[in-house]
């Protein structure tokens, strides 16, 4: 290590009425992955707001590569060669994914984009990532996952020697972060200083040689190198608290009916041969790598997808659902989507009216007309005992923070007294406290006789939550394992899983065996 | 409900600044021009309030769903002339010829609506070539000619009084108490206010985007035939050309009183006042003796200014909520 890729000190950002950041400092290495830490709000994004240019200091400096800087915008940052995975999604949706990665950068022949040398550049960063995608396809097509990826290799392709990344695993599964960390390492071996922000503890010790952590606003310690940590001592440094991580108490899990079942089912978004089937009181983890069709298949059972074949059953009854509206109010099946901004909440509404949405059509007598009053009724006990935090019910859901948006996306399937509920990601980009608190809500809500398909790609989580594993790849089903709560055994034996199918789907199409991993 | 309460209400809600600006303009006009606050002024400037409150209605409501009808005038022109057309020609009775136009303004929306959630073409090009359906059918059957011979107990209706109120200002009343009930108070309100402001997020709650979107436009279509009738009723006279310049202040209105233009919020409150506030910028620039040609300019820099200022009022709040999440 020699002098500091990146310095900054004693950062102070004020907001009218409110000190964002006091003090703080983090220096970054050449050649080093550092961690930045901290519950949502101590201050995360605007330290990284003012490292891109986003904002300025109040008080302290900026200096990169020895020399001070002072950026006001995102293009001066961009110029001194820092580059940037901002956790919110910044592409264009109907720009083609080559564009979408080469935008700074577009190649020229006689002034005109060179859309061979683009796609063909495009195609190398993409190929960096192990990510085999069309570069002319427009960015709206792919998946979250997919999105998350681009933006990666948008980053890797201005080859800057200091890279932010905020979060940039918090929608991809396992087998793409372990390419992703293979590639970090390789441009850590490069030089490149790397600042790694995460929620989830196991990749920060598995990757990150030092540690700065925020809380309030402040530095709870700046630079500490990870051998001197543990998990319970980075979670200390986060909440102020020991206790904070883990343990959600005992489950008791006592299975009734078969709720949900799917025999043979195919769908309009490819899947086949689908069967599945799912208990009162259970929760069944649905895992698999990115393009494996877990939420294609929940949107199937809510009739947002069209199934094409085989039989679906709720509570033993043949149904047919024929839309959203039918899956909610006939089969009391709910859908708490993996993108709350875009599709589980409507911002500008307050958190009563997100709540009531889906209890609406039992309000009103005399021409349909009810008051706010009963709408509250039909939700405040919902609100409360999610322990939703909001200073009224008519504030706007746009105003509060991740953890509280997403109980408010899970309050109104508990309001709308849903039965069967899709649980996709719930807790991408939420700090550790709520997690631990969703966390525990996923087994209250089974053990009071909820029947619960559980979507997330966190595997750690997938072990700690379901009571069964089953595995997706390629729109199909490919394993059932009962869950032994033991994370080590359990990635083995789902990564065997998904590998296996590897050699079996490549088989049976003449490909090539194993591809990727 | 204590005056507490009240006044609070009234200093947050979103339209206080506008009424303020609004209660100034009444104030000042008042003490600068004496003509101003006559009987006669005052009624001249409720029988354009009458007409131009009920085509903004008719416009929000399609905002409210995340839209725009450029058809409203083209409609209000339709429903007008077929109106003054039956009574004239075929002597239908007014209260029958009411329901057949309005039974034409359903139709029309509807026919906007249905097009737009079937072919999922953008509303914006369906309802600027159904404008121009609309207005040639309107020139086909008048030929440009208008109806001069108007029932006189349809004006007499018009210019009298429930009680003490007199009818001009019944009207606008009733129609955004109506308007404000189906949107904020009935489950298909909501639906409509849901899918503006977020589609994807009100499909997945189970609400049907093509349902929201053919019935907004169906009750637009209904205050526009509607607002057609009382321009009718106003002037006297079915003229093929009532509608024609009623596209930029169904905008201007509901756009000043903090519609937001991609859907999911609307005021009615704010849409009358704003409404108010333009018929007094048109009656203010007549007093001062303006040329009159001059007043579209005017109404154009209200609008920038208004908007201007939500947009200052969004960003600010915006910078606060910003500060409270970093510091909580």
């Amino acid at each position: 290590m020699t002098a500091s890729a990146l310095l900054v000190e004693k950062a102070t950002k004020i907001f009218p009425g409110v000190k964002a950041l006091a003090n703080v400092d983090l220096e970054l290495s050449s050649g080093e992955i550092h961690a930045l830490l901290g519950e949502n709000g101590a201050g995360k994004s605007t330290l990284i707001k003012i490292v891109t240019g986003v904002y300025r200091p109040d008080e302290g400096s900026v200096s990169v590569m020895g020399g001070s800087v002072d950026f006001s915008s995102p293009r001066d940052a961009f110029a001194a060669g820092i580059g940037v995975v901002h956790q919110e999604r910044n592409l264009i949706p109907r720009y083609s994914v080559a564009e979408n990665i080469m935008i700074e950068q577009l190649p020229t022949k006689w002034r005109l984009i060179d859309r061979g040398e683009m796609n063909r550049q495009a195609k190398h960063w993409l190929g960096a990532l192990d990510l085999n995608i069309d570069p002319d396809v427009p960015v709206n097509r792919l998946s979250v996952a997919q999105m998350q990826l681009v933006e990666i290799a948008r980053a890797l392709s201005q080859q800057s020697r200091i890279l932010l990344l905020d979060e940039p695993t918090a929608s991809i599964t396992e087998n793409e972060i372990k390419v992703l960390f293979d590639l970090l390492r390789r441009l850590k071996g490069d030089g490149v200083a790397i600042l790694f922000v995460s929620h989830k503890l196991e990749e920060v010790f598995e990757l990150c040689d030092r540690v700065t952590i925020l809380r309030d606003g402040r530095n709870a310690c700046a630079g500490v190198p990870i051998e001197d940590l543990d998990k319970q001592r980075v979670v200390a440094h986060m909440v102020g608290r020991e206790d904070a991580l883990g343990d959600i108490g005992e489950r008791h899990a006592s299975l009734g009916k078969v709720m949900l079942e799917l025999k043979g089912v195919s769908t309009a978004a490819g899947h086949q041969d689908i069967d599945l089937k799912v208990h009162k009181g259970e929760v069944v983890g649905l895992y698999g790598l990115v393009g494996a069709g877990r939420s294609e298949l929940a949107k199937a059972v809510i009739g947002a997808e069209r199934v094409t074949g085989g039989e679906v059953f709720v509570s033993g009854e043949r149904a047919t659902v024929r839309n959203v509206q039918d899956a909610l109010r006939r089969w009391r099946i709910g859908y708490v989507s993996e993108d709350r901004k875009q599709e589980g909440l409507i911002l500008l509404h307050s958190v009563a009216k997100n709540t009531a949405i889906t209890v609406w059509h039992r309000l009103g007598k005399l021409l349909n007309l009810f008051s706010d009053r009963q709408e509250r009724d039909a939700i405040i006990s919902f609100v409360q005992k999610l322990d939703v935090r909001t200073p009224s019910l008519e504030q706007d859901v746009a105003n509060l923070s991740g953890g509280n948006q997403q109980k408010v996306s899970v309050a109104k399937w508990l309001a709308a007294e849903a039965e069967i509920l899709i649980v996709d990601e719930p807790t991408v980009g939420i700090d550790i406290r709520t997690k631990g608190y969703l966390h525990r809500l996923v087994w209250d809500l089974a053990e009071q006789g909820a029947a619960i398909v559980l979507i997330t790609s966190d595997l750690a989580e997938m072990v700690l939550l379901a009571d069964r594993v089953v595995v997706m790849r390629d729109f199909r089903i490919i394993g059932n394992l009962p869950n032994t709560y033991n994370y080590e055994q359990m990635s083995r034996r789902i990564m065997g899983c998904i590998h296996e199918a590897d050699v079996v789907v490549g088989q049976a199409d003449g490909a090539p065996a194993l591809k990727g991993a | 409900m204590t005056w507490s309460h009240v006044s609070r209400y009234l200093i947050r809600a979103e339209w206080a600044p506008l009424a303020g600006i609004t209660l100034f303009s009444i104030v000042a006009l008042s003490l600068i021009a004496p003509a101003f606050l006559t009987e006669y002024n005052l009624f001249v400037m409720l029988r354009i309030l009458s007409v131009t409150s009920i085509f903004a209605l008719a416009q929000m409501v399609v905002i409210a769903v995340g839209q725009m009808n450029l058809a409203v005038g083209a409609i209000g022109g339709l429903v007008a002339i077929l109106f003054g057309g039956m009574m004239e020609v075929y002597g239908v009775p007014v209260p029958l010829a009411m329901l057949i136009g309005a039974a034409v303004g359903i139709l029309t929306g509807w026919l906007n609506g249905a097009i737009i959630a079937y072919s999922g073409i953008n509303g914006f090009v369906v309802t600027l070539a159904m404008l121009s359906v609309y207005t040639g059918l309107n020139y086909g059957i008048t030929e440009s000619i208008p109806f001069y011979n108007m029932p006189q107990v349809l004006l007499d209706t018009y210019d009298g009084k429930i009680g003490p109120v007199p009818n001009i200002l019944v009207i606008p009343l009733v129609a955004a108490a109506l308007v404000g009930l189906f949107l904020f108070r009935t489950r298909a309100g909501r639906y409509i206010l849901a899918t503006g402001g977020n589609p994807s997020a009100a499909a997945l709650s189970g609400i049907s985007i093509r349902r929201s979107v053919i019935l907004a436009h169906t009750v637009s279509g209904a205050l526009a035939g509607f607002a057609g009738m009382v321009a009718v009723a106003r002037l006297g006279t079915a003229e093929p050309t009532i509608g024609v310049d009623w596209l930029l202040p169904s905008f201007a209105a509901p756009v000043i009183g903090g519609a937001i233009l991609s859907g999911g919020r609307v005021s009615v409150i704010g849409t009358m006042v704003a409404v108010v506030l333009i018929v007094l910028l048109e009656n203010g620039l007549l007093l001062a003796r303006t040329d009159p040609y001059y007043v579209q300019f005017f109404l154009g820099v209200l609008i920038l200014a208004a908007v201007m200022f939500n947009r200052w009022r969004a960003v600010s709040a915006e910078k606060v909520t910003a500060a409270r999440e970093t510091a909580s």
